[in-house]
């Protein structure tokens, strides 16, 4: 038997109508050209889904900042209106997971598709995990509100303002499918953990220093350690891109 | 090369020894290498340059894969793109069709099926067909049904077939709904039934590999569960290659996948073949990821 030495994909002889019949028979058709089609309905539903999830992240960017100005101006109602949001961001995380749950049931998605949708399940989760920090630290800043300030507030407006420019970035990387971006801007946790651990330290000597500070030490101490949870929970939904991306399980800041 | 798939079940029937195609000998044998490394354990058929024609029409080109031992492989791939030509070259069907040739070897543990040793009839008895209609005798009984193939080829003693018929039948899936019957017709039985009954008549003269041309199409999606179930009871006792349309059906019953499409030439070919878990979550190549996801075909 000899082997096949035309080169590959060279247009053949039009099918003979006795040729077409038999394979019409074995193979049921007969071959038509390939060609794209596009599922417009499942893209339209993971549009709608990321549409949900940015929603999410300007929102949750808001609050930080928010947040940040309650702290720092003292301003007990600021800090309520954070507290009280959270519950739409609550809801926007329940409406995500119910169109990923209706699309992958009705849709069949494989491959990118499922992943894609399994990575934007996971990242409303952890928005829904970031939203609860950020309240969290604006209960500390409602109750700090009354206080005489600490030293600054010890670092939190800044590792607000860095988490708040991480998640943006995060979330502009979700959009567009960046792994490389996702990667890139994971490194970023790192500065909010240092300013944590110097805020610990910090509010450490504090405390020791009169019994007066302790009571607004463990609250900012508190507050300090829900924004370096922010960072962490920014991190995973980083990793969730490169998985989305790349299918790859990644541990992007260990 | 060690399997991840279930082992046999504790009460699989015990099998003959078979008897295999003679060795090819003689100036057209298969040349030693690809023999040798065909046998490598695990490997059940080894494709090699394979190119299927309808007269001058390549159907199939330059397909080269290996099928592995006990496991079920699934061809998926876009309409006439060679799919059923390449499964019934497996079991040498492909020739009976007028002006169809064959280039290049398929070969079943190390022999080359289409070495001039082999005969084509002793060959479907190692690799045995169901089709996509269940096509039963029509005017036999369910228990001629089983033992038909049998009669035919020689093989267990005619004192034997009740054991098979049971054996088979139960196998199957289908004895304990026809045990009561087995001298009704076979086409008194229903669609899913009915496939089950050719799955039996093909597991009756004991072949190591079975090829299955898309058995649920014709089927309601209840019968398709239970020919998917019967698939994956058999396998670890056979190698068993299933053509399909159904991709959901592919990626639940096989452990790997061959996807085959077509150029402008319009002769199909091997694009990517993987463990199924892969194709259907992350595979190689972006044809295969544009297909199984239904954004291309």
């Amino acid at each position: 038997m000899n082997h096949a030495t035309e080169p590959a994909g060279r247009p053949q002889e039009p099918l003979d109508r006795a040729v077409e019949e038999i394979i019409a028979r074995v193979e049921g058709d007969i071959p038509e050209p390939m060609r794209s089609v596009p599922r417009l309905s499942l893209d339209r539903e993971e549009r709608m889904i990321k549409e949900i999830l940015l929603r999410m992240g300007s929102l949750i960017e808001e609050r930080i900042r928010l947040t940040i100005e309650a702290l720092e101006t003292h301003d007990a109602e600021k800090a309520l209106f954070v507290i009280v949001g959270d519950e739409e961001i609550n809801a926007l995380q329940l409406e995500a997971q119910d169109l990923v749950v209706l699309t992958i049931a009705t849709q069949a998605p494989v491959a990118r598709d499922l992943r894609y949708l399994l990575a934007l399940d996971r990242i409303g989760y952890e928005l829904e995990r970031v939203g609860d920090s950020i309240a969290n630290v604006a209960k500390r800043a409602k109750e700090l509100a009354p206080e005489a300030p600490l030293d600054g507030h010890v670092g939190i407006p800044e590792m607000g303002r860095l988490a708040a420019g991480f998640l943006a970035a995060t979330m502009r990387a979700m959009a567009d499918s960046d792994e490389a971006a996702a990667r890139e801007v994971s490194l970023r946790d790192d500065e909010i953990d240092d300013l944590y651990h110097r805020a610990a330290e910090r509010l450490v000597v504090l405390a020791k220093d009169a019994s007066a500070n302790v009571e607004r030490a463990m609250r900012l101490l508190i507050g300090a350690r829900y924004m370096e949870r922010v960072g962490d929970h920014v991190t995973n939904i980083a990793e969730e891109v490169v998985f989305l991306a790349s299918g790859k399980h990644e541990d992007l800041n260990p | 090369m060690a399997l991840d798939t279930p082992v046999i079940a504790p009460d699989a029937p015990e099998r003959p020894a078979p008897t295999r195609p003679p060795a090819p000998t003689g100036p057209a044998a298969a040349p030693a290498p690809d023999g040798e490394a065909a046998r490598e354990p695990g490997i059940k058929l080894a494709i090699r340059d394979l190119d299927l024609f309808y007269g001058t029409f390549r159907a199939v080109r330059e397909v080269t894969m290996e099928i592995r031992a006990n496991e079920i492989t699934a061809i998926i791939g876009p309409s006439g793109c060679g799919k059923s030509t390449f499964l019934r070259s497996i079991n040498r069907m492909h020739e009976l069709t007028r002006n169809a040739t064959v280039r290049g070897q398929i070969l079943l543990d190390g022999t080359d099926i289409y070495a001039p040793s082999v005969d084509a009839v002793d060959l479907r008895r190692f690799v045995g067909m169901v089709f996509q209609r269940p096509n039963p005798f029509p005017t036999m009984s369910i228990y001629d049904n089983v033992v038909a193939g049998l009669r035919l080829g020689g093989g267990a003693a005619k004192a034997d077939y009740d054991e098979v018929v049971e054996r088979c039948l139960t196998g199957a899936g289908l004895w304990d709904e026809v045990k009561d019957k087995l001298r009704q017709g076979g086409t008194s039985l229903s669609g899913g039934q009915q496939q089950r009954l050719c799955i039996a008549r093909a597991m009756a003269v004991d072949p190591e590999v079975i090829l299955m041309d898309e058995p649920a199409s014709a089927l309601d999606p209840v019968a398709t569960l239970r020919i998917e179930e019967l698939m994956l009871e058999l396998r670890g006792r056979y190698t068993i290659v299933i053509v399909t349309h159904n991709m959901q059906q592919a990626s639940r019953v096989s452990d790997q996948t061959a996807f085959f499409s077509m150029n402008e030439d319009r002769a199909g070919y091997l694009v990517e073949m993987d463990r199924t878990a892969q194709i259907f979550t992350n595979p190689r190549e972006k044809l295969t990821e544009d297909y199984v996801s239904g954004r291309f075909g």
